[in-house]
């Protein structure tokens, strides 16, 4: 465990300190690039001061801890307001997305995977696998203009894009949540199947215990690990996958707040967003191992 | 399923060397056109400036194919280079070198790419570049891997032991026995290239207009999605055929190679 945790502390600090070297990988001046032509030399003088980039490089990354520590990211360039401001009115919209397209992902393909399970070989089970496997592979900028097209366009249920209504989530939330529903009806599809074949199963159906007891409370305990792993890696590009969702939908989370910044050159806070979604990860990682010990007290963090 | 793959790919390189063959121009503006359904002129429609949608797929895939098949060669090479070194050498070396595919690997999906992409500037060369630099981690994984468990395998012990020097440890023993598991993984990397292009190209972060790409016709296509819905489907449908051409031809190569994949 200790040793788990000194890993996370060293991809921590690396991720804090590729993020912090972004800006300096800018071709040319920083500065110039972020104020464009049209200021004065002072101006570009004070951003610079502001920005700490005058400064030796380890002092201006120990400036950039120090800060961090106190929950300062700086200000936003354009709007001038402080970035950790920005960061709480958006990663919550970030966030409710993230988990409403969990609980579409889990509740599809938990069921999805039990059934093509028991189905195994059977026409059902191709079916579910085929979808399965080609959904898992589309992007969610197609996976996104196409339920945008269908359901909002042509049967005119849901709304385009926007969060105006609270049913402007439903669409976004599809399209992170199909993909990582396909990704987890393979994955309990196939940790079901290498159970059921197991002893302790047989003596379970033995002992006289219903079909749905067994599954439930017997398989599927003993297939929950790797689910449990492919859930938390898939949280990585459900992340991942809001930048490009958020911009489809105009849905105001973090990944459009990057773009956004992007589009405006507006270094410090593309910056954070990084350094925010990928310290997310991390952290939702590092909860994965955690709770992959509870669940299997087997699992001691051997390596 | 393999012939279904072979034939989508051939379809789209018949009608790439059609849409050069008829020269079709990507970039000609008829303004009488504008965002004009599918008809005798405009076999797939026209798009918010009048252009031919089909000329500018056309050459939208070329480009596609081009980074992928460009950035997975860099990506492969550089890689498995480190995955080789890493895993030969193992101790130190391999502490570093995986602690540092660890950071890299701590960013989800294309973040860091979109980091490199938007602070390198846009276009075609920094989108490679920034595909460049996230790339070779997954090679770099794989082959150390595999690299580890080679090392030990008894034909390495006795050519190291007959005296043979450590690149032609490396490159007569250790990487034929790679090859095929690589080669399933370039396959399927082609794919995510092209995704991971689309993707930044619809965040406008790669290719710049006027030039042609996918996924900023995609963008174009959300954005008139109302007024003109043929345009953002066409543009999906094709994506989604070529994805799933090179997926299944990942598939087919893994079979025929018998590589297991830890999916």
């Amino acid at each position: 465990m200790i040793k788990r945790f000194a890993g996370f502390c060293a991809v921590v600090f690396g991720v804090l300190l590729l993020t912090f070297l972004l800006i300096h990988l800018v071709p040319g001046d920083p500065v110039e690039v972020m104020l464009g032509d049209a200021v004065t030399v002072a101006d570009r003088a004070q951003l610079r001061a502001e920005l700490g980039l005058n400064q030796p490089l380890i002092q201006q990354f120990g400036t950039y801890l120090t800060k961090l520590a106190h929950g300062d990211l700086g200000r936003s360039i354009h709007t001038k307001t402080p970035i950790v401001e920005l960061i709480k009115t958006r990663y919550p919209t970030t966030l409710k997305l993230a988990f409403l397209s969990l609980f579409i992902g889990l509740s599809i393909g938990i069921p999805l995977g039990i059934y093509a399970a028991l189905k195994a070989g059977k026409w059902q089970d191709l079916i579910v696998t085929i979808v399965s496997v080609r959904l898992s592979a589309m992007p969610a900028f197609w996976l996104g203009p196409m339920l945008m097209l269908i359901f909002a366009v042509w049967l005119g249920w849901l709304p385009v894009s926007g969060m105006e209504s609270n049913a402007s989530i439903v669409l976004p939330a599809l399209t992170l949540g199909l993909g990582l529903s396909a990704i987890l009806t393979r994955m309990t599809r196939t940790s079901l199947l290498e159970v059921l074949n197991d002893d302790y199963i047989r003596t379970a159906r033995a002992k006289g215990l219903t079909e749905a007891n067994v599954i439930i409370r017997h398989a599927l305990r003993a297939a929950l690990l790797p689910i449990i792993t492919i859930v938390g890696l898939q949280m990585g590009s459900l992340l991942a996958g809001t930048v490009i969702t958020e911009t489809i939908f105009s849905w105001d989370g973090i990944g459009r707040l990057l773009v956004e910044s992007i589009e405006k050159r507006d270094y410090p806070v593309t910056q954070a967003c990084v350094l925010v979604v990928a310290l997310s990860y991390v952290l939702v990682n590092l909860l994965t191992d955690i709770l992959y010990r509870l669940v299997d007290p087997r699992v001691k963090f051997a390596s | 399923m393999k012939k279904l793959s072979f034939s989508i790919f051939g379809f789209w390189i018949l009608a790439v060397l059609a849409g050069r063959l008829f020269q079709l121009n990507p970039n000609h503006i008829d303004l009488n056109a504008i965002l004009s359904l599918p008809n005798a002129t405009y076999l797939l429609g026209a798009d918010d400036l009048g252009r031919s949608i089909l000329a500018r797929l056309l050459r939208g895939v070329e480009v596609s194919f081009l980074v992928a098949i460009i950035v997975t060669a860099v990506t492969m090479t550089s890689g498995v280079l480190i995955g080789l070194i890493a895993g030969f050498y193992g101790g130190k070396v391999d502490q570093i070198l995986m602690q540092i595919t660890d950071i890299f690997l701590a960013f989800p999906g294309i973040l860091l790419a979109i980091a490199f992409a938007a602070v390198l500037g846009p276009g075609l060369g920094n989108l490679m570049i920034a595909l460049c630099i996230t790339g070779w981690v997954s090679y770099a994984r794989l082959t150390r891997g595999q690299t580890l468990s080679l090392r030990n395998r008894q034909h390495v012990q006795a050519a190291e032991s007959l005296g043979a020097s450590v690149p032609r440890l490396i490159l007569r023993h250790i990487l034929p026995l790679l090859a095929s598991i690589l080669v399933v993984e370039a396959t399927y990397s082609l794919a995510s290239v092209m995704i991971a292009e689309a993707s930044l190209s619809f965040l406008g972060l790669g290719i710049q207009s006027p030039n042609a790409s996918w996924g900023a016709m995609l963008r174009d296509g959300v954005r008139y999605m109302l007024v003109a819905p043929h345009y953002v489907l066409i543009v999906g449908l094709s994506l989604m055929s070529l994805i799933l051409a090179i997926n299944l031809g990942g598939d087919y190569l893994r079979d025929k190679f018998d590589v297991r994949t830890e999916k």
